[in-house]
């Protein structure tokens, strides 16, 4: 692949303000991915406690099975939603060194949604395999999550770039990506199984990209079937989509960004 | 080279542009959404800057110069008209803008100089050297918050001007740091002068314009309205300061 100046300009400013990132945000960085991985197990064993006994019959009546699958919503989700919500803010709040040197605008989003990123993958990603190879015994399943994973990080970035390039023309965006991500939640099959849905609802339920997703990892790592060929590639093609539509829109919008911040 | 042809930069009046989206479709809904005005901030700039060429621009307060500068490193573009840019830039603008002051002095030098355009490797190879000019060896490992401004600016000053520019961008404040270390930074800018370098100053220090640029341009609300030898462009610059001043002063004694 040949690539341009600018591109790798972008890649080296990229380096340099996730290096920045991750030195400033997470100095102590052990600490900051400890507590990463320790907020899903705790809120995984929360949501067993209250609803486990509710949905144990969805889970081939094992609890640790529901745990297991809301610990991998919530792993899943929580990378998509921090990361698009910190990403969002990132253009605007460099607007002062924007005035001053030219960088890449997509550094920012792409910069911050990657320290984020790091350290969810590194928390959350090692305990996902472990339980996969543990469960199916199946190397093959876990080869098999890169394209759902695939999907969901391009899916973040297309978001994040939509998102922080909205925000410089209207700064009441953070307030309604706030409620988004709410509706995001509740609408992902995260802490509920996507069985006591009614079935007309769960079509509606289908566009929300984060569905397939989620479904896809879990087939994997839960069970030794595969997950359903449709399925499958939505979780891949979802994310695609997300981004060749983020990456359009910052594209557009990018030519008036200076005039605005 | 530096090829500005009609460059025109317009922006939008910021008390106008609703940053409210709630706000902008209730607007519309209703039909009360009106475009914002836009000033003209440059109109119709030519200017050919050949390489190596030593250029000043004066011009009173809100003329443009400025907006000219970020015009030519890429920050802003114009609105109309092409900005052709060829060769690596060095703003001396605001020194030490990427600045994080939680960062070390070393973890800072990388950061300010890769967003200047530096390429990473080249500059992580040059953290010594920077260090040493801006005096500040000692401080390595330290936050840069730990530092005075005066430092800080020192700092700033080092790693915008190894940056190995062909076209140096200066405006005003040329002496950072106390007294020893602006004989030095104006000793090290003496250097790149002399040198095959492009650059365009803007200064309200109009001596300076005289006796360092070879050529001076003057702005008045976004246009250039002369061109041509400093000392010449200074004097007209000044005579037409002067006979506002006088004019002024005319007016307001009529008033009385």
């Amino acid at each position: 692949m040949v690539v341009s100046a600018s591109q790798r300009r972008l890649i080296d400013v990229v380096r340099v303000l996730y290096a920045r990132t991750l030195t400033v945000r997470y100095r102590g960085s052990v600490l900051g991915i400890a507590w990463s991985a320790a907020n899903p197990l705790g809120m995984a064993a929360v949501y067993t406690a209250i609803f486990g006994h509710t949905f144990v019959p969805y889970y081939d009546g094992s609890l640790l099975r529901y745990g297991i699958a809301v610990y991998i919503g919530l792993a899943l989700a929580g990378f998509f939603i921090g990361g698009t919500s910190q990403a969002l803010p990132s253009i605007v709040s460099n607007a002062d060194l924007l005035n001053k040197i030219h960088v890449p605008f997509a550094a920012f989003p792409l910069s911050t949604l990657a320290a984020w990123g790091f350290q969810q993958v590194v928390a959350t990603l090692p305990l996902i395999v472990v339980i996969s190879l543990f469960i199916n015994h199946s190397v093959l399943h876990v080869v098999a999550l890169i394209v759902p994973l695939a999907g969901l990080a391009m899916l973040a970035v297309g978001v994040s770039m939509l998102v922080s390039g909205a925000q410089v023309f209207f700064r009441d965006i953070a307030y309604m990506y706030e409620l988004a991500t709410f509706l995001i939640w509740v609408t992902s099959p995260i802490f509920y199984p996507a069985g006591i849905v009614p079935a007309a609802v769960l079509r509606l339920l289908a566009f929300n990209p984060l569905f397939p997703i989620l479904e896809s990892v879990r087939a994997l790592v839960l069970t030794d079937a595969w997950p359903s060929a449709q399925l499958y590639a939505l979780s891949f093609i979802d994310g695609a989509l997300a981004l060749a539509i983020g990456v359009a829109a910052f594209r557009a919008m990018r030519p008036q960004f200076m005039d605005l911040l | 080279m530096i090829a500005l042809r009609d460059v025109s930069l317009e922006r939008r009046t910021r008390e106008e542009y609703a940053h409210d989206l709630k706000g902008r479709l209730l607007a519309l809904a209703t039909g009360r959404y009106r475009h914002p005005r836009r000033r003209a901030v440059l109109s119709g700039v030519d200017l050919a800057i050949p390489r190596g060429q030593k250029i000043g621009i004066i011009g009173a307060n809100g003329a443009g110069k400025s907006t000219l500068l970020k015009v030519m490193c890429g920050v802003l573009e114009p609105t109309s008209g092409t900005a052709a840019v060829e060769g690596r830039v060095a703003p001396l603008l605001e020194l030490g803008a990427g600045f994080d002051g939680d960062l070390t002095l070393a973890d800072n030098i990388v950061l300010y100089g890769v967003l200047l355009g530096v390429e990473r490797r080249d500059i992580e190879s040059r953290i010594g050297e920077i260090l040493r000019f801006a005096e500040l060896t000692d401080y390595e490992r330290l936050p840069v918050r730990t530092l005075s401004s005066g430092m800080a600016a020192r700092l700033g000053f080092a790693v915008a001007t190894a940056v190995d520019a062909d076209i140096l961008l200066i405006d005003e404040a040329l002496s950072v740091g106390d007294e020893s270390f602006r004989a030095k930074s104006r000793a090290r800018i003496e250097a790149l002068w002399h040198e095959e370098r492009t650059v365009v100053l803007v200064s309200h220090d109009l001596s300076l314009v005289r006796t360092v640029c070879e050529r001076a341009i003057w702005m008045e609300r976004g246009r250039i309205v002369a061109d041509g030898d400093p000392n010449d462009i200074v004097a007209r610059y000044v005579r037409a300061v002067d006979e506002a001043a006088i004019e002024t002063l005319l007016r307001s004694r009529v008033d009385v």
